[in-house]
């Protein structure tokens, strides 16, 4: 598939990947993935998200292509869909209202329960990760480090911190606590991404929470902002920060569709 | 709010209390009834309960367990925890597929007992149960609800890190549909008095069911009354002591030892305790009106079989007579958990009030009065104000 592909431009990204945007006859605008392969358990976390991303067929995550790994030069090459629109990150001044928040929320909770239904655990939601279509729809990017929970960890156990983006991470995340990883991990990062585009701000940011902390250290002891001097506090939006920003596990949502009743009940 | 049955010797004191409206189902016993026998009872005495699967030591082969399929004495004859690295699976399906045959109202995924609380205990109990259970239900059962057993060892309820442990634990498996929670006790006394225990079992208990899960409480003895203030699905009724309170003995081959006789007693509704028989005979001559400290039942040996009842503990009626009244006294609980509270509160102080008349004259040990009362009425408040 790969050869029929006309190389359009280089695409901006992070790691140890290079990204290309491409046109293919059939299908369209794609974007081509290449990089090397590390060791045997990033090998095996792709393996998993290529795995993962061609069956889930669904608008919610971009349609994989094609896959190819060279055992010679350890070079992996991926082709999948090119997504329109804009990263959340981008567009975070279309989800100021409440309302618009929570009918995000509700679409996200719809893409994300499809994996969560398959036991896997997303692991590193957060704005940069979220790409909105024209249409307005999110769709979930970069499963790069999610948790295949019916699968072996290939996260180590002595290591200090979990796979995670640390200022989206759930506590459990921080602590490296791999028993407690499960949908409720992404309910918190979901907390962080609702309150962040409320209030504009990261609600763990020390700044605002006033004090000396790291966003990381406040997460750790639960301190966050609800509201600022720009912005009121409103009860929906706390209310539901406050349970799905909960230390542990069991104070948040027990599974995601108490968690989607809830969200429903605010759109 | 559901009562059960927490079978155990004599079934038959519960089949028939339950055959005569008492109770809203049965909770089996392996150890107490033969594997075929209770293949043979009538549906409609299974269809309401569970069954208690009592994996707890594995192999120790006490009583009538090992006439059961997935008694894993049964599968291997020296079986001991690492074998279910291999077996779990094939104890799983042996163990679903008895209770499917009986057509039991939930599945309950077994636990294994722990003395101690190793660290990889709860992983081990995913692996070996959770795991190949939940797996194998959702292959062969469509409708039934899954429950999970759950020990809970008093060091879960009064430490923070082993409470928080437990709690995401249970409340992590999606599977699940509920829990069979059974707290262990370990308490000297008849009665609980302990203000942690009680309070972060109300606790436990609320956050459970916060967690929209259902919660039926097993082992049960009067302090259900207490733990129907968090709500939970059902609370148990038991007759002999060992069934009104968890301990592993009971589960030990090893304990054959002839049970020791202890004193009969009578329940009253009214003093929320079980008096020793010992003191009634003096309440008759030092107490007024005595009879009217207990309950009307067609058991209370008291109005039923008066003058000359041979009290003794293995006499059927002081048990019917506690199942009768027990069951009322739960059913008359109000649906509302505020009112629920204020009643229970008034009720205690009715009660500890009795207890000021009775021993005016007759003086009660610390198993037969009200000494427990303050406690439970301290853990009340204590839920109370945590909860508005």
């Amino acid at each position: 598939m790969i050869r029929d592909c006309k190389i359009i431009k280089e695409l901006p990204q992070g790691g140890q990947k290079t990204v290309h945007l491409a046109v293919h006859p059939s299908v369209g605008l794609v974007v081509i993935k290449r990089g090397t392969i590390k060791s045997f358990t990033s090998l095996e976390r792709i393996k998993r998200e290529v795995e993962l991303l061609s069956e889930l067929k669904s608008e919610y995550f971009p349609q994989q292509y094609h896959f190819n790994i060279d055992v010679k030069t350890k070079e992996f090459e991926i082709v999948e869909d090119f997504i329109e629109g804009k990263v959340l990150r981008d567009s975070m001044a279309n989800f100021k209202d409440p309302k618009a928040i929570f009918s995000l929320m509700h679409f996200l909770t719809n893409g994300l329960s499809i994996i969560w239904d398959r036991n896997i655990v997303h692991r590193d939601l957060k704005p940069e990760n979220i790409i909105i279509r024209p249409n307005g729809m999110p769709c979930i990017i970069d499963l790069g480090i999610a948790r295949f929970l019916d699968l072996e960890s290939l996260t180590k156990t002595i290591s200090p911190m979990g796979p995670c983006t640390p200022i989206y991470a759930a506590p459990e995340q921080l602590i490296n606590n791999k028993n407690l990883i499960d949908q409720r991990t992404d309910f918190f990062e979901l907390g962080i991404i609702t309150l962040e585009l409320y209030l504009g701000i990261h609600p763990f940011d020390p700044q605002y929470v006033g004090n000396h902390f790291s966003i990381v250290e406040n997460i750790m002891q639960n301190l966050y902002v609800v509201e600022t001097t720009k912005v009121k506090r409103d009860k929906a939006i706390a209310d539901f920060a406050s349970k799905i920003l909960q230390t542990q596990p069991y104070q948040r949502f027990r599974n995601y569709r108490m968690l989607k009743a809830y969200i429903d009940q605010n759109i | 709010m559901k009562v059960f049955h927490q079978t155990g010797h004599n079934i038959k004191w519960n089949i028939d209390s339950f055959n005569e409206g008492v109770g809203d189902g049965l909770i089996y016993s392996p150890i107490n009834i033969d594997a075929d026998k209770l293949l043979g009872l009538d549906l409609k005495l299974k269809s309401t309960g569970f069954l208690d699967p009592q994996l707890y030591l594995l192999n120790q082969a006490k009583g009538s367990i090992e006439t059961y399929p997935y008694f894993p004495g049964n599968l291997k004859s020296d079986f001991a925890t690492p074998d279910l690295d291999n077996d779990n699976i094939n104890l799983a399906k042996l163990c679903i597929d008895y209770q499917l045959k009986n057509d039991f109202k939930y599945l309950v995924i077994p636990t294994k007992y722990n003395a101690e609380n190793p660290t990889n205990y709860l992983i081990q109990c995913t692996d070996y149960f959770v795991i190949p259970f939940c797996e194998y239900a959702k292959e062969v059962n469509k409708d039934k609800k899954i429950l999970l057993s759950v020990i809970v060892k008093g060091i879960m309820l009064t430490d923070d890190e082993k409470r928080n442990e437990i709690l995401n634990w249970i409340t992590g498996h999606q599977n699940v549909d509920g829990v069979y929670l059974i707290f262990e006790n370990n308490f000297a006394s008849k009665q609980i008095k302990d203000f942690d225990f009680l309070f972060n079992a109300l606790r436990l208990i609320k956050i459970l069911k916060d967690n929209q899960m259902e919660v039926h409480i097993g082992y049960c003895n009067t302090e259900a009354l207490l733990y129907s203030l968090a709500m939970p699905d059902s609370v148990t009724i038991g007759s002999y002591e060992n069934l009104r309170s968890f301990g592993i003995r009971r589960f030990q081959e090893t304990d054959n030892s002839p049970m020791r006789s202890p004193n009969a007693r009578l329940y009253s509704s009214k003093l929320l305790q079980w008096v020793d028989y010992g003191y009634i005979q003096p309440m008759k001559t030092l107490v007024e009106n005595y009879a009217d400290y207990f309950d009307e039942s067609p058991y209370n040996p008291l109005t039923n079989f008066k003058p000359d009842y041979n009290w003794q503990f293995k006499k059927t009626e002081p048990y019917k007579h506690y199942f009768y009244v027990f069951n009322k006294q739960i059913k008359s609980l109000s649906e509302d958990q505020f009112d629920r509270i204020e009643n229970l509160k008034i009720n205690i102080k009715t009660s500890r009030n009795l207890f000021n008349k009775i021993e005016s004259s007759v003086l009660l040990d610390d198993d037969s009065d009200g000494s427990h009362l303050q406690h439970w009425f301290n853990v009340i408040n204590a839920f109370q104000k945590e909860i508005s």
